[in-house]
């Protein structure tokens, strides 16, 4: 069989509005995500025991159970308890949003803590209240070690957006799977939507490298 | 009138009791040495002056202000005690000049312009001024101590807390870092300083405790007390030091 370059060219302008709603998804998913993860890591760190016991729980619960199952009950399962419609966009972007903050919180979590305790009693002999050392000392050197596995949390929750299929969100996986259905073109387009997901992460992963450069770990 | 005073001090750690009923009086510019064996409660006794330790019982006071008083006393007694660590602890995502700018701008709320100028002439005072804008990594460990002390200087402190300020250092780089606590020493300020440098006790100490087991077990002039050990047990920790 020869490898059809028209199916391609034809697909190609749905399959890059499929990828613009991933984009889109992962990018305000993770927004939310990660700024969600850092408020919950410094509670893990820092926070009184029961605050850092219910975080705990939260981070548990998340983790220890399938994304997918977590897209399916946000879709299906909260519209019913909770008498809501509830769009499919919306449910993926609370999904990325929920799933990438408990690994997110983790992450914060243990750089924060790698952090000697010593430049923490060094900005606290000046006279600084803990929130301050926080914000000007300690929290920079942290964000610095966060900058690799925060890289990896980006890229696993843009391919994560792929299973957002299952509820019918038109990101560029399911928009691949829908062109396929039409014109049975396995190979072109599978291989397409692949080339466009690594040209996609292949960018996350530039532009982390770019700001490691620029904020070396210390 | 004394600047520091500890009355009937209670501290533990855990079960663990360390001090119990320690009472002390340090007056302005003297230069208090503390020795003691390893686990005596010398650092321990240094950290509770300016509350990076809490103490359970009695109190202590700084210039009127109280570790137990809360926050506002806490933050005064912080202002008016430098704290230098064994491990330097500097920032390291700043250069000297800017370790030693920290303290004026975030607590002393100096405007750059100042901080710069009074940083400047520190790092000048501990030798320093052609390393200003070098990072922590890039200087020695005795420079790094150096800048430890100038940014301590900078927030304008009544007196001078040393934690082992040499026990991380090599010997030669040593007697920078002793060089520069004598110059302070001699121009009158208040130091308590936790050390093994007995010479350097000997030289530029006003006063010297012995600590042991909790206890100040031996207050009195380093001259008489290193010259004369009052007591068996000093005698032998002074034979392991030297």
């Amino acid at each position: 069989m020869s490898f059809d370059w028209s199916a391609v060219i034809a697909a190609l302008p749905q399959l890059l509005q499929g990828a613009e709603l991933t984009v889109f998804i992962a990018a305000i998913g993770l927004i939310l995500g990660i700024s969600g993860g850092m408020l919950l890591g410094m509670l893990r760190a820092f926070g009184p025991m029961p605050v850092n016991a219910l975080v705990q729980v939260y981070v548990a619960f998340i983790r220890g159970t399938p994304l997918i199952v977590q897209i399916m009950f946000i879709y299906f399962a909260l519209p019913i308890l909770m008498h809501v419609r509830i769009q499919g966009v919306t449910a993926g972007i609370i999904a990325i949003a929920i799933n990438s903050s408990a690994y997110v919180a983790e992450i914060v979590r243990g750089s924060l803590l790698s952090i000697s305790k010593g430049l923490t009693e060094a900005g606290l002999a000046m006279g600084l209240p803990f929130w301050k050392v926080l914000v000007f000392i300690t929290g920079p050197l942290a964000f610095r070690r966060l900058i690799p596995p925060l890289g990896n949390q980006c890229i696993t929750s843009l391919k994560d957006t792929s299973l957002l299929l299952v509820i019918g969100v038109s990101e560029l996986t399911f928009t691949g799977q829908e062109i396929i259905a039409d014109n049975f073109r396995a190979v072109e387009i599978w291989s397409a939507v692949a080339v466009i997901y690594f040209v996609m992460l292949s960018a996350v992963g530039l532009f982390w490298q770019y700001v490691e450069r620029r904020m070396p770990i210390l | 009138m004394s600047i520091v005073e500890f009355s009937n001090v209670q501290k533990s750690f855990g079960p663990h009791k360390i001090f119990n009923g320690i009472n002390l009086e340090i007056m302005p510019r003297e230069v208090v040495v503390v020795i003691g064996p390893s686990g005596s409660g010398k650092s321990t006794l240094l950290r509770c002056i300016n509350a990076l330790e809490s103490i359970e019982g009695g109190d202590i006071r700084v210039d009127g202000y109280s570790v137990k008083g809360g926050r506002n006393d806490i933050r005064n007694i912080r202002l008016e005690a430098g704290m230098v660590f064994q491990q330097f602890n500097l920032f390291p995502q700043m250069t000297a000049l800017e370790n030693v700018m920290f303290g004026p701008m975030r607590v002393r709320k100096a405007t750059r312009r100042e901080a710069r100028e009074l940083a400047l002439a520190l790092l000048e005072k501990v030798g320093l001024s052609e390393r200003a804008n070098h990072y922590p990594a890039e200087l020695s460990g005795g420079q790094q101590q150096r800048v430890a002390i100038a940014r301590a200087l900078a927030i304008r402190p009544k007196l001078m807390l040393f934690d082992e300020p040499t026990s991380a250092l090599d010997p030669e780089l040593r007697q920078e870092v002793l060089k520069v606590m004598q110059t302070l020493a001699e121009e009158g300020m208040t130091m308590v300083i936790v050390t093994h440098e007995i010479e350097f006790a000997r030289k530029a100490g006003t006063r010297l405790l012995f600590m042991e087991g909790g206890k100040i077990a031996h207050d009195g002039k380093p001259g008489e007390l290193l010259t004369n050990p009052p007591s068996e047990r000093l005698r032998d920790f002074l034979q392991h030091v030297v």
